[in-house]
């Protein structure tokens, strides 16, 4: 309990602290921040009136102030630019994203947990060597690759079997559940190859780790084959670091799918939020990565958390650390 | 159950681990393996269970009762394992389950090869914690809120739940303190001698052979140099391996309080 | 040369000890190289890295057709024998530009590496401290940057600095110096409480002593196998960030830059896309297996030969304890020990 509460705390003073950078990263563009919102050949008179009514004009900490202030009430400010609230925006983004990054987890974990076992528990060294050459060459191709891979195969149009759409998403949006989902496919494999060889990877070392400890010794000892320990007691054991690395992985994908939505045609959050930072649409950035950043910052303290619940050697270790501490 | 070892030969990438080695366990015997780490003792006690590591290879042959485990398949030696032998390992810390219940794990030899209802394995469960000395509660604690002692007993406990025939002690003391030592001995012989099996006891440490065994065998890089009763072993060593053995034994007893402590 | 070398280090004599190691870093480079050769995939990453670098150096000099020259009337054009791989839109050689953008990538890897080792090697310091406080806190706050994305990083810094090399550099230096000193912080706490840290404390030696001379030397292994991944990653980061538009500035040739365009050739000639993409995996696997190999290459554990020649440097410098590279071989021989006891002869 003194560990969720000292997360907690450390979370808060977390989110304080970026708050006060994506602020200030915002604040130091070179040259007049109104000026350039407006426009290069704007007169003179519209940058005024942004800045007027942007407060621009007023201390730096009498903005950062009205913008936190704003930000407790849940008000996350418009964007200038097209004239929306933030939050609508991000709604509307998230919509296609969130679906998109659970997609795309789905098939990598249908991809690296098996595979990951597989490694670990094949029998031949060379099948092993084999597993091993496929999580390094996964691993490092670009995300913008294995897209273009995909579409060249099953794009409609371009690919040698264009079944799939790879362009856009429905204008309509989830109201045809068929069409949204199937704009999404292509994407989500993208995605989903290489984080399910990444997924691969953790799975392997870890389970390898546990393969050879005396933790699987005492479950064959007890009368499981090697197989049923490593699977049963092995990938037991391996759960709260599995756990951790998947939520940080499910995490990483909301930007780490920018490039797959932006060569897909999907308006996304990271898609979005880079076409906002081109515009220099300042609140509705600022705004962005903030929430996004707390986002990250949330699922990181979640997963910290469930981490000590998976794990009960934690559970009481965490008062000897405090004393060592 | 009666144990005959015939030319055991462990190679790990074409090195040999042990080399010919015969060994005998007689019905109800308590024998003693003895040999300085790294001599491949822990590796005849692998044999024995089908725990080789993968990329060792084993010839010769191990005859358990009236089955060779040697090349046997590893779901049949996982039907041995847990029924009919029994083990005991070094470090309980390494080897029990952490995120099992102390009850969950003495259960699991149970679980894996008898149909019994819940109640049925708790029932036995709690007549093995009172047979190695622990309190009926510890049932729904972890391994990591029990003292070494106590870890130790609850690894006992699991090995002989299913009353084997056969029990594979390998360093079950190793990893305590001198005093605990004692008592997990005396625990474990008590309780094989009870139940009517076998034991392979495996030490690097003469003062605990003589308690726990009544013959036993000497192990050097891999080949046996000399075996009998341990007392007499202990009383006159013949081969210059055995001698340094049991000067090293009298030299920890001699040393108040001396604590043996575990690498990991 | 022994005989030069056989001077008498007294404590705080580290200046004599740096000196008469001078010309040494080269031969254990050598040994270092020489190991890796040995092994076939040790091969492969270093034929690739070397093409790599010769590759980077004669675009410097030389193209098959200028980077510049832009040809209005051959916009989008299938290979062909001026234009191996086609040209882009505004009529520009593909292959040419493919291969200078390896040079821009060789820039961007190493400064990447550069400040991710400098910030991650000043945040293990930190977190090794003997302050309490301010151990704590940087492992605190190292827990909670770290599960911040590169990009996001990335798309904070390009607001006020547009799209530019430096985003791409310091946004993964500092991801990727947080990982470093995460993954790093286990055996550098180990070689900080080692005695051979309290004898060296006792003897004077400063803070930054403890740290050049027992703590990398220690975390040596660690450091090849992150930095070789901290490498390959910004070679996969600086081509999402350079074709989301906040990485490489347009005009500045790279592999980000070519796989962008590609993107555009895709309706054109869709087999060029192949290469930019085959380009980058092959040099990030190559980055990857450095990393291995060179984390077996530089642990005096795994290769004999680097531990003969660190046994010898130490026999030459009369005070163990004074020397540099004695602490990393007494501590891993100490485990090595272990771990045989424990594999109960199986390393025999």
């Amino acid at each position: 309990m003194r560990f969720v509460v000292r997360r907690l705390l450390l979370f808060v003073a977390a989110l304080f602290g970026l708050s006060v950078v994506v602020f200030a990263a915002l604040r130091i563009l070179p040259g007049d921040v109104a000026s350039i919102m407006a426009g290069v050949n704007a007169p003179p008179e519209k940058a005024a009136q942004l800045r007027e009514q942007l407060g621009l004009n007023r201390p730096l900490v009498i903005q950062y102030l009205d913008w936190m202030g704003a930000l407790l009430h849940g008000d996350f400010g418009t964007s200038i630019l097209t004239g929306r609230s933030v939050t609508s925006l991000v709604a509307s983004r998230a919509s296609i994203t969130f679906p998109l990054i659970i997609l795309g987890l789905l098939i990598a974990l249908a991809i690296g947990l098996p595979l990951g076992c597989a490694a670990v528990l094949a029998r031949s060294a060379r099948v092993r060597a084999a597993f091993h050459v496929l999580a390094i060459i996964g691993g490092a191709v670009p995300a913008l690759w294995s897209g273009l891979l995909l579409i060249l195969l099953f794009g409609k149009g371009t690919g040698l079997v264009g079944i799939l759409p790879s362009q856009g998403f429905p204008m309509d949006g989830w109201t045809t559940p068929g069409r949204a989902l199937l704009a999404l496919i292509l994407p989500a494999l993208s995605v989903g190859i290489i984080v399910g060889a990444s997924l691969m990877r953790y799975t392997r070392s870890a389970l390898g780790d546990l393969a050879d400890s005396g933790y699987i010794d005492m479950a064959r000892s007890c009368g499981m084959t090697r197989t049923q320990a490593v699977l049963r007691v092995g990938l037991r054991l391996a759960t709260p670091q599995l756990v951790s690395v998947i939520g940080l992985t499910f995490a990483s994908m909301i930007t780490g799918v920018m490039v797959i939505e932006n060569l897909f045609a999907l308006p996304g959050i990271g898609n979005g939020l880079v076409t906002d930072v081109g515009n220099r649409d300042l609140i509705a950035v600022q705004s962005e990565l903030f929430l996004l950043a707390a986002f990250f910052l949330g699922v990181g303290l979640v997963v910290d958390v469930l981490h000590r619940i998976l794990d009960p050697r934690l559970k009481s270790a965490d008062t000897v650390s405090e004393v060592a501490a | 159950m009666s144990i005959q070892v015939r030319d055991l030969t462990i190679t790990i990438g074409g090195k040999p681990i042990v080399s010919d080695a015969d060994l005998d366990i007689a019905d109800g015997e308590r024998v003693g393996l003895i040999g300085s780490s790294g001599s491949g003792k822990s590796m005849i006690s692998k044999a024995m269970l089908g725990l080789l590591p993968r990329n060792a290879t084993a010839s010769g042959s191990i005859v358990m009762g009236s089955t060779d485990v040697i090349g046997l398949h590893e779901r049949a030696l996982a039907d041995l394992r847990g029924r009919y032998v029994g083990t005991v390992f070094q470090n309980p810390a390494a080897s029990l389950n952490p995120v099992m219940t102390v009850g969950q794990q003495i259960a699991l030899p149970l679980k894996l090869h008898y149909d019994l209802t819940k109640a049925e394995r708790a029932e036995r469960v709690a007549v093995m914690l009172a047979k190695v000395g622990l309190d009926g509660e510890v049932t729904g604690k972890y391994p990591h809120e029990l003292s070494g002692g106590q870890q130790q007993r609850v690894g006992i406990a699991t090995a002989l739940i299913t009353s084997p025939r056969f029990i594979i002690a390998d360093e079950p003391t190793t990893a305590l303190d001198s005093v605990t030592q004692r008592q997990i001995v005396d625990l474990l012989t008590s309780l094989v001698d009870g139940a009517g099996a076998s034991m392979l006891f495996i030490t690097h440490d003469f003062s605990v052979l003589a308690r726990a065994t009544t013959r036993c065998y000497v192990l050097d890089a891999g080949r046996i140099v000399e075996s009998g009763p341990t007392a007499e072993l202990l009383a006159s060593p013949a081969t210059a391996q055995a001698r340094e053995l049991v000067s090293a034994a009298r030299l920890l007893t001699l040393r108040a309080g001396g604590k043996e402590e575990s690498h990991d | 040369m022994s005989n030069t070398m056989r001077k008498v280090c007294s404590p705080g004599a580290g200046e004599t000890a740096a000196h008469t190691v001078a010309h040494k870093p080269l031969r254990r480079f050598s040994i270092v190289l020489r190991s890796i050769w040995r092994r076939g995939e040790g091969k492969f990453t270093l034929i690739v890295l070397a093409l790599w670098l010769a590759v980077a150096l004669v675009s410097l000099v030389w193209t098959p057709q200028s980077l510049w020259t832009t040809d209005g009337y051959h916009v989008w054009a299938k290979p062909s024998a001026s234009h191996w791989l086609g040209t882009d839109g505004t009529g520009a050689d593909v292959f040419s530009w493919l291969m200078a953008g390896s040079r821009t990538n060789l820039l961007i890897v190493v400064l990447t590496v550069a400040l991710s080792a400098v910030w991650g090697l000043a945040l293990v310091a930190a977190m090794v401290a003997r302050t309490p406080a301010l151990a704590g806190t940087s492992v605190v706050v190292v827990d909670a940057l770290i599960s911040i994305p590169t990009v996001l990083i990335a798309l904070i810094l390009a607001v006020p600095l547009g799209a530019s090399i430096a985003v791409i550099v310091v946004a993964c230096g500092f991801g990727y110096g947080l990982n470093l000193a995460r993954v790093a912080r286990p055996a550098a706490l180990l070689a900080a409480r080692s005695a051979y840290v309290e004898s060296a404390r006792a003897n004077g030696a400063s803070g930054r002593r403890v740290l050049v001379s027992h703590i990398i030397p220690n975390i040596l292994p660690v450091l090849a196998v992150q930095l070789s991944l901290s490498a390959g990653t910004a070679v996969l980061a600086e081509s999402g960030l350079t074709y989301l538009g906040i990485g490489v500035p347009s005009g500045v040739p790279s592999w980000g830059h070519s796989l962008a365009t590609s993107v555009k050739l895709i309706n054109v000639f869709p087999l060029t896309v192949l290469w930019p993409g085959l380009i980058v995996t092959v040099v990030v696997v190559a980055l990857n297996v450095f990393g291995d190999v060179l984390r077996d290459a530089v642990d005096p554990v795994a290769n004999p030969a680097l531990r003969q020649a660190v046994a010898q440097s130490a026999g030459a410098a009369d005070n163990a304890t004074t020397n540099p590279s004695a602490a990393p071989v007494a501590r891993n021989t100490g485990v090595s020990e272990i771990a045989e006891d424990d594999g109960e002869g199986a390393e025999r």
